[in-house]
């Protein structure tokens, strides 16, 4: 789905492989000990968070991978693995039936299905609501079909702590309103007796969060310029002093070995450079 | 003492059971487990009208048959191709040209669905996916307020017939996952034959004794369905602790849906003439993809 290309024209230069890092590492400091983490099979950058964070200052943080709680201490391969010698199955401390995934609404049961949910899209807005269902087109109709919501619109509803990922930061990804709703973002939530919205919005370039319920920029990638993220959202971000994403600590970088020692950050599914202008 | 009577049909006599306009209930999780022999039988069968509730989030099984021609209405949470197709290409094109009625849903509202068909409610109330598009593009999938909360109030769904893959069964109906399964401990067999109104009919790789099931119960999935032996029954996709998915066959079909889109319907014609109408059944289709290549899918034991 995603081109990848390493130099972004408008900044620095940036090795791909340490954009990934780069961002487990955002993704790990969001993460606080004793939470569950849920997110979906085809994410191993998330997935390398949760192991990162683990490592570091959230021993007792639990894994929802898909179906499985993991125990694992490795980025391992996952459903879609080609890797026929994938030993996944020896890293899981809980297996359970898809249906559980009904169990998200009590989020008070040491069994609660997640706090914090990982949600991405066709489009994600500016209060946070993220659709893939479709784009409509001039005649308002749907004109571009997407994957459909997946296991996105009751969890990223019901969950308590709701963050968004996109693998990149174009102007088709961050619009102005999302075309169709999968998952509700701050006002529509407000408007439907929900309280809260997401918290953040992580993309290979900046991490976005939100006030009043709009995002704003809360700090650029050392390999992104201020200027360009602000070219390639779909909607004004406010003004304001906005800092550098805080590089990998020491401690960050040597743990990042240990959770993923074969390089697969390296391949993960990411426009290093934002994506398509 | 008269004997137990056994449970073990063909593949034909299995998608014979499917007829037009039914409602047709398929297993599988992405790539995982799709029930891809019987699919391939009922496409060459040239059905037509189905409602698939496939999934919850479902793959190829799914997209074959509406590039087949055999569906006018899917239920699930997604067609999706992770890693190779962001949205499955038949799917994709015929959604588009509006041949195709979508119920919009996620998994957990695809899974409430079929729970009311099996509770017989007439609807489920659900918290999930208010303030979201899912009513405006569902006619029968109405916000509610109950005691001052807002609440989607889910139907029932209830399929007519009901096809999984697994990887073991007994002759008696007791279907099985693989003692090495680590994606989950079901996908949605359970869900959808708990809330079929027919037959199941598990394909599974092996059939085994009924004291071997006897063994370790806990494995044991579904009961009462129909089995019929199908080793690599779920190609191009795999079966969670005996082979991985073909990536490289999905790929193949990706390339040519995705010609379709762009208005060359050739290599989708042809794709579906070399693997589904030009092979006279699931041992032509083995033969077909080779030996050596379903072998070298195989899961590695420890």
């Amino acid at each position: 789905m995603s081109e990848k290309r390493v130099a972004p024209a408008s900044g620095p230069t940036t090795p791909p492989r340490d954009v990934a890092r780069l961002l487990t590492c955002v993704v790990a400091r969001e993460l606080r000990d004793g939470e569950v983490v849920a997110f979906g099979l085809n994410a191993e950058l998330l997935l390398a968070a949760a192991l990162l964070a683990q490592r570091l200052h959230a021993p007792n943080l639990r894994i929802r991978h898909g179906l499985r709680i993991e125990r694992g201490h490795e980025l391992s391969p996952s459903a879609w693995t080609e890797e026929r010698a994938s030993r996944s199955h020896e890293v899981i401390e809980y297996l359970e039936a898809h249906d559980a995934i009904l169990d998200v609404a009590n989020r008070s049961s040491p069994m609660r299905f997640c706090d914090v949910f990982f949600v991405g899209g066709m489009q994600i807005d500016r209060e946070g609501s993220a659709n893939l269902i479709g784009i409509r087109g001039k005649d308002g109709r749907m004109t571009i079909r997407g994957p459909g919501s997946i296991g996105t619109t009751s969890i990223g509803t019901l969950a308590r702590h709701v963050i968004l990922f996109s693998d990149e930061h174009t102007t088709r990804r961050l619009v102005e309103t999302v075309d169709y709703v999968s998952v509700p973002g701050w006002r529509r939530r407000a408007a439907a007796g929900l309280e809260g919205g997401p918290s953040l919005c992580v993309t290979p370039l900046a991490v976005l969060d939100f006030a009043d319920g709009r995002m704003r920029l809360r700090s650029v990638h050392a390999h992104a310029t201020e200027e360009d993220v602000r070219r390639r959202t779909g909607f004004p971000l406010p003004p304001g002093p906005v800092r550098t994403t805080p590089p990998p600590t020491p401690a960050e970088v040597e743990a990042l070995s240990v959770v993923d020692p074969k390089g697969r950050l390296d391949r993960v599914d990411l426009c290093r450079d934002g994506g398509p202008r | 003492m008269t004997a137990r009577g056994e449970r073990v049909a063909s593949l034909a006599e299995s998608a014979a059971l499917v007829r037009d306009d039914m409602i047709v209930g398929l297993s599988g999780f992405s790539y995982q487990n799709p029930p891809m022999a019987i699919v391939r039988e009922i496409a060459r069968r040239g059905v037509k009208n189905l409602t698939l509730v496939s999934g919850p989030t479902s793959g190829l099984e799914t997209d074959l048959l509406i590039g087949a021609g055999c569906v006018r209405r899917v239920v699930t949470a997604g067609v999706v191709f992770e890693r190779v197709a962001a949205v499955a290409p038949a799917f994709r094109r015929a959604a588009e040209r509006g041949d195709l009625d979508v119920w919009e849903c996620d998994e957990c509202i695809w899974h409430l669905a079929l729970k009311a068909a099996a509770w017989g409610m007439p609807h489920v109330l659900w918290r999930g996916g208010v303030g979201t598009s899912l009513p405006e593009l569902n006619s029968d999938l109405k916000e509610v307020m109950e005691e001052g909360r807002r609440y989607l109030k889910v139907p029932p769904v209830q399929p007519d017939v009901v096809f999984l893959h697994a990887a073991e069964a007994d002759p008696f109906g007791n279907v099985r996952v693989a003692r090495e399964a680590y994606l989950g401990r079901t996908f949605s067999e359970s869900a959808l034959a708990l809330a079929c109104r027919g037959p199941v009919v598990a394909t599974v790789e092996r059939i085994v004794t009924n004291a071997e099931v006897a063994v370790s119960p806990e494995r044991t999935i579904v009961r009462g369905a129909l089995v019929v032996e199908t080793p690599w029954g779920a190609h191009p996709g795999g079966v969670s602790g005996r082979y991985v998915p073909d990536l490289a066959h999905y790929r193949e079909y990706a390339a040519a849906g995705e010609a379709s889109l762009r208005g060359d319907p050739v290599p989708y014609r042809r794709y579906l003439e070399s693997h589904v109408y030009g092979t006279e059944g699931h041992d032509a289709y083995r033969r077909s993809i080779g030996a050596e290549r379903l072998d070298a899918l195989r899961t590695s034991r420890a």
